[in-house]
């Protein structure tokens, strides 16, 4: 899965390049993410401006890795489409998870925290 | 290129012409009826799609309450001639049409009928939207875009064969895809509890499969064609996402293989109106829909200003058409709660004041129910927000019965059985404001025998909404004949006003008009006598008096009851030399589900028992039977017209209503019936006088249930001319070489405890035939009856039902140009 990561402010933010979130790219994103929660950084923003579906796969992976920032770190989505969204709210994920409108709010909400 | 000098033909012929050469790629020159036919269609559809989009308009500017009709089933029948009939371009079509080269008839009958319905139930929900569209009101219909309809019906050898009925084969110009507004629809998965940042139980439904449901938009264009509501029909794709997954898995077979799995949810109707069993795909149909058509009318609240879902009642009614779409309750409370964010209490409130219900049948397996572990495994949240309902529910019981277990036990959503199951009745009548029968009789049977429980605890949901049929389908249109009689007669706009049918009554006594009307009917049963001929290659004589019972095969609507008084007709002719009072033609049509073994019995019986009586010369000239093959709208519309006595027979107490009686009636013919569903309120109409009624009521049959009084075997032994019927059915009379083939008709009936009190209706059906049979021999005092019954069908018209539910349940408007 084409992810990158940078880390401003301590928070690290992996800004996806991908239409979907499925099956195909959510395990790399779940190991990829999951190393560096065990490398130490806990705050996460998951940047998903490109991102236009998500599967359950999908979700899971991002599901795993607020699990694994829990219970002193952060995971923080950003840019999140309308029909993302929905799946959030359909799922009742957006009740555990912050969504920001761009990456940069999202960073500076969690890095503030 | 030479330019084309001529002006365009007005009116119709330029654009059938157009669509023709460029919608259907045709070069010049003669157009097939079917080709004719789609491109008219779409001509017709343009028209419609201007009325569409002017009527939105109007709703918009009125910001209008809108109502959506959920139903599994719409029996719609073909369009072409309908919609022509509403926008008043009959004539014209025809008239353009011939100058085309084509004939009308030809291009109507081209089309396939869209049998998205089994029966009763569908065909309303499809009489309903006429209504709603023709009084102007913002009624909508949400169904299933079945790629196969009922199945089409064959007979071999007396035996009734299945074929798949491809109704979209060439196409369906009607409908309008809008796949912009595409839904997904989450199943299966599992759910994950967690708590959220206020420490509060937050379950994430997780793990689902995705579907996506496609709409395709079929315009209802009302009488008058002033106003053109919408029929919108869902389709199962799966979600490309879906694909990608087993694709990248490298098994491209099996991913074909999977995403036909997954689509097979809109793939095919379900042939039976009952649903027993846990049919896993007819759950996904069912939630499929509700998830599609409450996602869409959440969607179309929103579009509107400030929308606040406090208003929602306010601006959107749901009528669950029976219990089949009853998970919309549960789904809009999961998206009320779960994506809105609402309370459970604000939520319920919005819920409960939106959706009402009505029930249509009395019997047992009607009222569905679904094991609770399907439940878990296709809609895990649902089953929560189910369970967490039932427990209010039940709250609110035992604070109103304290200590009452049994009745918490009766009344439960969820049935302690093994395997548990969920109620679905129960969930809608909990759900709703409104619950309403379908007759007046029936919804005191739902009040008093079905769910007594429910009523006791909240008397003022329950109402009555007697079923009604359009009277444009089955008068203006099946029956020109009689309609421009009444046209001539009363004056125009009748058909939107059949209260207006009342004026005929003035000329009942009127020689002329009695034999104008006669005529009519001859010319109706000239019309079947035609079409029996091309279908079943029988010829039978427009002459004799034509009894018809037309309508889904079933024990209780007890075919066999008929079949033995023609048996006995029979038998007393051959042996006794009794002649029937009257020539008579016995017309059947109707389906058997496909596995309903005893129904498709019937159908080989009626078969048989025709056959015997066509090649015995004994009874040549007066008395025939026929079964017309895979009975649908169109042919209904045919029959219908044709009828002089209607067969409305039912075991009293299990039909809820009957809609073929009140289309029957309204086409002059005379009913033979129980006192059973709107047979009642014929009654009540039309005249006791003016119909035959005979048999058992339905406390006559409750009271023999319930002290155990019913001896079939004591009325067989003591009936010799029922004895006689029974016993050679045993024999090999009506089935050559087939000893035993028909010995289930005495087994079921004297010894297996008769359930639907077929002997015990037989003497006093018998008698009420033959008074029928006399009857039919004065022709003035027939005639005068057949009249009145056309004078007096005026309030079983939809339009009046429609009315009745708009003001007191749904609370909408008419929103007119």
């Amino acid at each position: 899965m084409n992810i990158d990561f940078d880390i401003t402010r301590g928070v690290t933010v992996a800004k996806l390049h991908e239409r979907r979130l499925d099956a195909a790219g959510a395990p790399d994103l779940k190991s990829r993410i999951g190393r560096r929660i065990a490398e130490g950084e806990r705050l996460i923003v998951l940047d998903m401006t490109p991102v236009e579906f998500v599967d359950s796969t999908g979700l899971s992976a991002i599901l795993s890795a607020l699990k694994g920032v829990a219970p002193d770190g952060k995971l923080a989505l950003a840019g999140c489409r309308p029909v993302v969204l929905e799946l959030l709210k359909l799922t009742r994920l957006d009740r555990i998870l912050q969504h920001f409108p761009t990456a940069e709010e999202a960073t500076q909400s969690i890095a503030i925290a | 290129m030479a330019q084309d000098k001529t002006p365009p033909p007005r009116g119709l012929a330029f654009p059938i012409l157009q669509h023709a050469r460029y919608g259907l790629a045709l070069p010049r020159g003669a157009l097939t009826a079917r080709e004719l036919l789609t491109a008219t269609a779409l001509t017709i559809r343009d028209r419609a799609v201007e009325g569409l989009l002017d009527t939105e308009e109007r709703y918009l500017e009125a910001d209008a309450k809108r109502l959506y009709y959920l139903s599994m089933e719409f029996l719609l029948g073909r369009s072409l001639e309908n919609n022509l009939q509403n926008l008043g371009l009959l004539a014209e079509t025809r008239q353009v049409l011939a100058e085309l080269g084509g004939d009308l008839e030809a291009v109507l009958a081209a089309e396939h009928d869209a049998a998205l319905g089994n029966g009763g139930p569908g065909r309303l929900a499809a009489c309903f939207l006429d209504s709603l569209a023709s009084l102007d009101l913002p009624g909508f219909g949400y169904g299933v875009h079945y790629e196969y309809g009922l199945f089409r019906q064959e007979i071999e050898h007396g035996r009734q064969r299945e074929q798949p009925d491809n109704w979209r084969a060439y196409g369906s110009p009607w409908e309008i895809e809008r796949p912009a507004e595409t839904c997904l629809v989450p199943l299966y998965g599992y759910i994950e509890h967690t708590v959220d940042a206020e420490g509060r139980y937050n379950p994430l439904w997780l793990g689902w499969k995705v579907l996506v449901g496609i709409p395709y938009d079929l315009p209802v264009i009302g009488y008058g064609g002033r106003t053109v509501n919408w029929l919108r029909l869902f389709a199962a794709r799966s979600s490309q996402e879906f694909d990608m997954e087993i694709w990248n898995e490298g098994d491209y077979l099996r991913a074909v293989a999977q995403k036909l799995e997954s689509e097979k949810i809109s793939k095919v109707l379900y042939p039976a109106d009952t649903v027993a069993g846990s049919r896993e795909l007819r759950l996904l149909q069912e939630y499929f829909l509700v998830a599609c058509a409450v996602r869409d009318m959440v969607r179309r609240f929103e579009r509107r200003k400030a929308a606040d879902f406090a208003d929602f009642p306010q601006k959107v009614a749901i009528q669950l058409n029976d219990t089949h779409p009853s998970l919309a309750v549960l789904e809009l409370m999961r998206i009320l709660i779960d994506e809105k964010r609402l309370p459970w209490e604000d939520a319920w409130q919005i819920v409960a004041a939106s959706c009402g219900y009505t029930h249509h049948t009395l019997m047992s397996e009607a009222l569905e129910r679904w094991p609770v572990a399907l439940f878990e495994t296709i809609l895990p949240r649902h089953l929560q927000i189910l369970y967490e309902v039932n427990h209010r529910f039940l709250a609110e019981v035992a604070a109103h019965w304290p200590g009452d277990v049994d009745r918490l036990r009766r009344m439960s959503i969820i049935e302690e059985s093994d395997p548990r199951q969920a109620r679905m009745a129960h969930l809608a009548i909990v759900a709703s404001h409104s619950v309403n029968g379908v007759a007046a009789t029936h919804s005191e049977q739902v009040k008093t025998a079905l769910v007594p429980d429910f009523h006791e605890l909240w008397p003022e949901k329950f109402n009555n909404k007697t079923n009604g049929v359009t009277p444009r389908r089955w008068l203006l249109t099946a029956n020109p004949g009689l309609a421009a009689l009444l046209d001539e007669a009363i004056g125009p706009g009748w058909a939107a006003d059949l209260g207006r049918l009342r004026k005929l009554e003035s000329l009942v006594d009127d020689t002329s008009f009695r034999a104008a009307f006669a005529a009519v009917k001859r010319g109706n049963k000239e019309r079947l006598t035609r079409l029996i001929a091309e279908t079943t290659r029988v010829e039978v004589d427009p002459g004799t008096l034509f009894d018809v019972q037309v309508s889904r095969i079933h024990e209780y609507k007890r075919q066999l009851l008929n079949v033995l008084h023609i048996a006995h007709q029979y038998l007393a002719l051959c042996e006794d030399g009794e002649l029937p009072p009257v020539p008579k033609t016995y017309v059947f049509a109707g389906k058997a589900a496909p596995g309903y073994w005893a129904a498709k019995q019937v159908i080989l019986l009626i078969h048989s028992l025709a056959g015997v009586i066509r090649r015995d010369p004994r009874a040549r000239g007066w008395l025939r039977v026929v079964f017309i093959p895979d009975y649908r709208v169109s042919l209904a519309e045919v029959i219908i017209p044709a009828g002089e006595l209607s067969e409305q027979i039912a075991t009293a107490g299990t039909e809820a209503s009957g809609t073929g009686n009140m289309k029957l009636a309204m086409n002059g013919a005379l009913t033979v019936g129980t006192l059973d569903g709107a047979n009642a309120e014929l009654r009540q109409e039309v005249g006791a006088e003016n119909l035959f009624l005979f048999g058992l009521t339905g406390e006559e049959i409750g009271a023999l249930r319930a002290n155990g009084g019913y001896r079939p075997a004591e009325i067989y032994a003591n009936d010799p001319a029922l004895r006689r019927v029974l016993d050679t059915f045993d024999g090999e009379r009506f089935s050559p070489g087939d000893r035993g083939r028909f010995d289930w008709v005495r087994r079921s009936l004297v010894s297996d405890g008769d359930p639907y009190f077929v002997l015990a209706d037989f003497a006093a059906y018998r008698a009420v035939q033959e008074r029928a049979g006399r009857a039919y021999l004065e022709p003035a005092a027939w005639w005068r009856a057949a009249i009145l019954n056309v004078a007096r069908t005026g309030r079983f018209s939809s339009d009046r039902t429609i009315r009745e539910y708009a003001e007191e349940i749904w609370g909408l408007q008419s929103i007119a140009p």
